[in-house]
């Protein structure tokens, strides 16, 4: 495990307000390249709003995020470039193929999309043999594992994923362990927001709990453990 | 180059999920020629009043039609987020403006060698067809004029459920310079241009349409991103 100490991640004072509710508010959090930290909390706790933050989705109401010091709102492509982010919607248009839909993404990126290099990614999720087939007809797990690609495509600094299982049958779970533990080795920093946290558990470095958009606690993932059973 | 090869990957993806639905241009094509027809019915079978109003329904027609087509662009673009998705590839929101409004000029351009004849059949229209050629030139123009304002504010009103009215209110008084231009060069056009008054028409219509896809590209990031 390669651990920084510099922060990739830094929030300080976060905020982020939709009409008079603060769906996060005083969030104070950095994070270290090489990390992997689990949000987790009941419903509207305020996961999915600070991952949105932090991919530069939303814009904070009062705080600062700043990605490998880059402002996340004054230089937000800077920012983009250096994670991915892999959500609950899946960014998927229904009429394009899977290679189409893989095509598109790594032309954005500026690389060649070349179907030799696309084919293999695909078999990797379980996707080549319907790689020709519109993704409209794909179902909800197929969907999610072909947006899981993104996050090998874009080989950013910082993998951002909102429920990551979810959708995903047990193999296609492994699969998402497995390329955590990837990015992990290779110094890339995960923040995942789950609530399958017998899955999450065994794979983060760092687990922080929210409630109400606030952070009520952090540590490893054997003490979340403890704590679990103790208030059980 | 980054900037160019992502707005020639917006506008392919456009173009094959327009070829692949189909269901757009179609109903947009279909809409202009209804509209059409109901105009030379409402002028009736005086061909001199039918001549006279010919261009002016013509430019009526590709507008609404535009209006239609515009709205449904970044209906796509909003299911599943597909836009969240293309901003945080990350893609220049420049790229995308371009790219998409590339797109539906050559979509609303597609519409002229189907509406025109049509329009040139009702309205009892004969003219040379080195002019039909100039007159394609100056529906692309309109259409360049049309397409700049209508994406941005197609983003604009993407994520509002009163898109479809919206729209048409923030888009007509905009263009009202390019609808101006584009009818009186048609009319020009089809009736005959004793002073050559087209180039001037064809120079206020460029004009505009090179202001707007300055303006509206620089503005578009703003619209895209702002107030999430």
């Amino acid at each position: 495990m390669t651990v920084d100490t510099t922060p990739v991640l830094r929030a300080a004072g976060l905020g982020k307000r939709f009409g008079r509710h603060w769906a996060l508010a005083h969030f104070d959090l950095e994070v270290h390249g090489g990390e992997v930290v689990l949000l987790f909390g009941a419903n509207g706790s305020g996961k999915t709003t600070f991952l949105r933050l932090a991919a530069g989705l939303y814009k904070p109401s009062r705080g600062t995020l700043s990605i490998q010091g880059h402002d996340s709102v004054k230089e937000r492509l800077d920012c983009r470039r250096l994670l991915s982010m892999v959500a609950h919607d899946n960014y998927l248009y229904a009429r394009l193929t899977a290679l189409e839909t893989l095509r598109v993404w790594v032309r954005l990126l500026g690389s060649p999309a070349r179907d030799s290099d696309l084919i293999p990614l695909l078999e990797e999720v379980g996707l080549a043999e319907r790689r020709r087939l519109p993704v409209g007809g794909f179902s909800a797990g197929m969907k999610k594992r072909l947006t899981l690609l993104r996050t090998r495509l874009e080989q950013p600094k910082i993998v951002l994923l909102d429920e990551p299982f979810s959708a995903l049958d047990v193999a296609g779970q492994d699969l998402v362990e497995g390329w955590v533990e990837r990015f992990r080795e290779e110094g890339r920093t995960v923040i995942m927001a789950s609530h399958n946290l017998p899955r999450a558990l065994k794979i983060c470095d760092r687990a922080v709990s929210l409630e109400q958009g606030q952070i009520v606690w952090t540590g490893s993932g054997s003490e979340l453990v403890k704590r679990e059973e103790k208030a059980s | 180059m980054r900037l160019l090869t992502q707005t020639l990957t917006v506008v392919r993806k456009d173009l094959l999920l327009e070829w692949r639905g189909r269901s757009r241009i179609i109903s947009v094509l279909l809409f202009g020629v209804v509209t059409l027809l109901l105009f030379s019915f409402a002028v009736g079978p005086d061909s001199a009043a039918l001549r006279a109003s010919a261009a002016g329904f013509l430019v009526l027609a590709l507008l609404l039609s535009s209006t239609l087509g515009l709205s449904e662009s970044f209906r796509l673009e909003q299911e599943q987020r597909a836009v969240e998705g293309l901003l945080l590839l990350p893609v220049d929101p420049i790229a995308l403006y371009y790219g998409k409004a590339i797109s539906n000029t050559l979509f609303l351009v597609l519409l002229a060698p189907i509406l025109t004849p049509v329009a040139l059949v009702l309205y009892a229209v004969e003219t040379e067809p080195i002019r039909l050629l100039v007159l394609l030139g100056l529906w692309a123009a309109a259409a360049a004029g049309l397409s700049a304002p209508g994406t941005l504010y197609a983003a604009m009103t993407s994520r509002l459920q009163s898109q479809d009215v919206l729209l048409p209110l923030l888009l007509f008084p905009l263009v009202v310079p390019v609808l101006l231009a584009t009818v009186k060069a048609v009319s020009l056009i089809l009736t005959g241009d004793p002073m050559e008054q087209i180039r001037s028409w064809t120079i206020l219509l460029v004009s505009f349409a090179v202001i707007y896809w300055s303006i509206c590209g620089l503005l578009f990031p703003h619209a895209i991103e702002e107030g999430r």
